[in-house]
């Protein structure tokens, strides 16, 4: 098991967003969530990241995890390069390592060329390619995706699954969310967030 | 606690501030533009000044004009350092709560954060020292950047204090040129508090001990010590509270 979920409730206001959400992540799988525009799905997201709590409810986790959000949350006055080097600090990873992994996913999601190019700078597309990047730097053993193909063009948006089934092979458990799923079959399970409960 | 990410968050917070064009234009301009007003506009003549920090009855007669140098050196390193404490604090909270997420401790970010500003107060104060002392002539030069460097300390932590505290940058800045402007602008300036009534309620306001500070040493052989103390005081009271919420709103769930 990688990831649990034991009856999360989480409410606004006295409004009800997740009422009771049970699930179960094991490894090497890619589970889909969908759901309509503030039907819960980012609030879910951030309590399994760990960025808000629930009210009530247990969160398991084993293993590293890597979170990408749905807006890019990047510090707009450095460049690509920086980002690697200062959230490479957060995970502990070592220079050589951080070396073939930044490799790997400046080729991977072609934009190498916007290495040393500060934030501020760089198109919608290219910065959520670095906000995944982020998440996908320490190698996690868990994935949580937040609408993670917003705005990438159709190459980019093919590369992305390669990089899941790659990560699901090695036995990552991927867990993407998002308000409408086109690559149904990709998915070893689709769960309907609706009325603060998973379908 | 972690050197490592210490030191990379400093460097990394540092360029973030120099590439802000703002924060150069703002340091460029303000100590100037406020040193050149008083420069056309002061006039010549005596103010009978109390300095209650030191005593009751201890007062200095000093010209208008230079004790409107040192008056508005404290008002622009005030506002200045406030300012910039503001931005380090809040321009990438959702940033620095990510790293917080992918294991940075905000202990660690936070130390970064105040190596920062203890850099940026530094900085500012001996910038600001050299310029003043170009225009008036100081008693103590050294002491009376010092003196800026606790105005620094005060309204930098008091800035950090509500970097943290408000969420919206227009309605955080409004509330750092609120106090500077009542406190720093206008009841610590000597021509309204050598003539003021309730002088105990100007000397609870956080730029009092600072202001009072960098007079003495500007143009007195008294000690600035007590008033140094208290300042630093009032400082560690924001820089505290600051730091509580910042860990309150960083910490993972």
């Amino acid at each position: 098991m990688i990831l649990k979920l034991e009856n999360i409730y989480k409410s606004y206001s006295k409004k009800p967003v997740l009422k009771e959400v049970s699930l179960q992540l094991e490894a090497g799988t890619l589970t889909g969530i969908v759901g309509e525009n503030g039907s819960g799905k980012s609030t879910l997201m951030r309590i399994i990241a760990g960025d808000i709590s629930a009210n009530r409810g247990k969160v398991h986790k084993n293993g590293k995890t890597g979170y990408c959000p749905q807006e890019a949350i990047l510090f707009p006055e450095i460049t690509v390069q920086e980002h690697f080097r200062y959230f490479s600090a957060a995970y502990n990873i070592e220079a050589e390592v951080l070396n073939v992994r930044v490799e790997e996913l400046l080729d991977h999601f072609n934009y190498r060329k916007y290495y040393n190019t500060r934030v501020n700078n760089l198109s919608g597309g290219t910065r959520q390619k670095l906000n995944l990047s982020i998440a996908l730097l320490h190698e996690p053993e868990l994935l949580i995706l937040d609408e993670p193909y917003n705005g990438f063009d159709w190459d980019t948006y093919l590369k992305f699954w390669d990089y899941t089934k790659d990560l699901k092979e090695k036995g990552c458990s991927i867990l993407v969310v998002s308000h409408l799923i086109n690559e149904k079959k990709k998915f070893d399970r689709i769960y309907k967030l609706e009325n603060g409960t998973l379908k | 606690m972690n050197i490592h990410r210490i030191n990379t968050s400093l460097a990394m917070i540092l360029r973030m501030l120099i590439r802000r064009k703002i924060v150069l234009i703002l340091i460029l301009l303000i100590p100037t533009v406020f040193l050149s007003i008083v420069e056309f506009t002061s006039a010549e003549r005596v103010i009978h000044f109390q300095l209650a920090s030191v005593g009751d009855q201890v007062f200095i007669d000093m010209p208008e004009k230079s004790i409107s140098f040192i008056f508005f050196s404290v008002a622009s390193a005030g506002f200045l350092v406030s300012f910039l404490a503001l931005n380090l604090i809040q321009k990438n909270h959702n940033a620095n709560k990510r790293l917080v997420l992918c294991g940075y401790h905000p202990l660690e970010l936070l130390t970064s954060i105040l190596l920062v500003l203890l850099l940026t107060i530094l900085f500012i104060s001996v910038y600001i020292g050299l310029l003043t002392i170009a225009f008036t002539p100081v008693d103590h030069p050294v002491s009376f950047t010092l003196s800026l460097a606790l105005i620094g300390f005060v309204y930098g932590s008091y800035g950090l204090a509500v970097g943290s505290l408000v969420k919206g940058e227009l309605e955080a800045i409004l509330l750092i040129v609120l106090l500077v402007n009542i406190d720093v602008g206008w009841l610590q300036n000597p021509i309204f508090y050598a003539a003021a009534q309730n002088q105990i309620l100007i000397e609870f306001l956080p730029a009092y001990f600072p202001s009072q500070a960098s007079i003495v040493k500007a143009f007195t052989n008294y000690s600035a010590v007590s008033a140094s103390l208290y300042a630093l005081l009032y400082g560690m009271i924001f820089l505290i509270i600051s730091m509580l919420i910042f860990f309150y709103k960083m910490r993972t769930k």
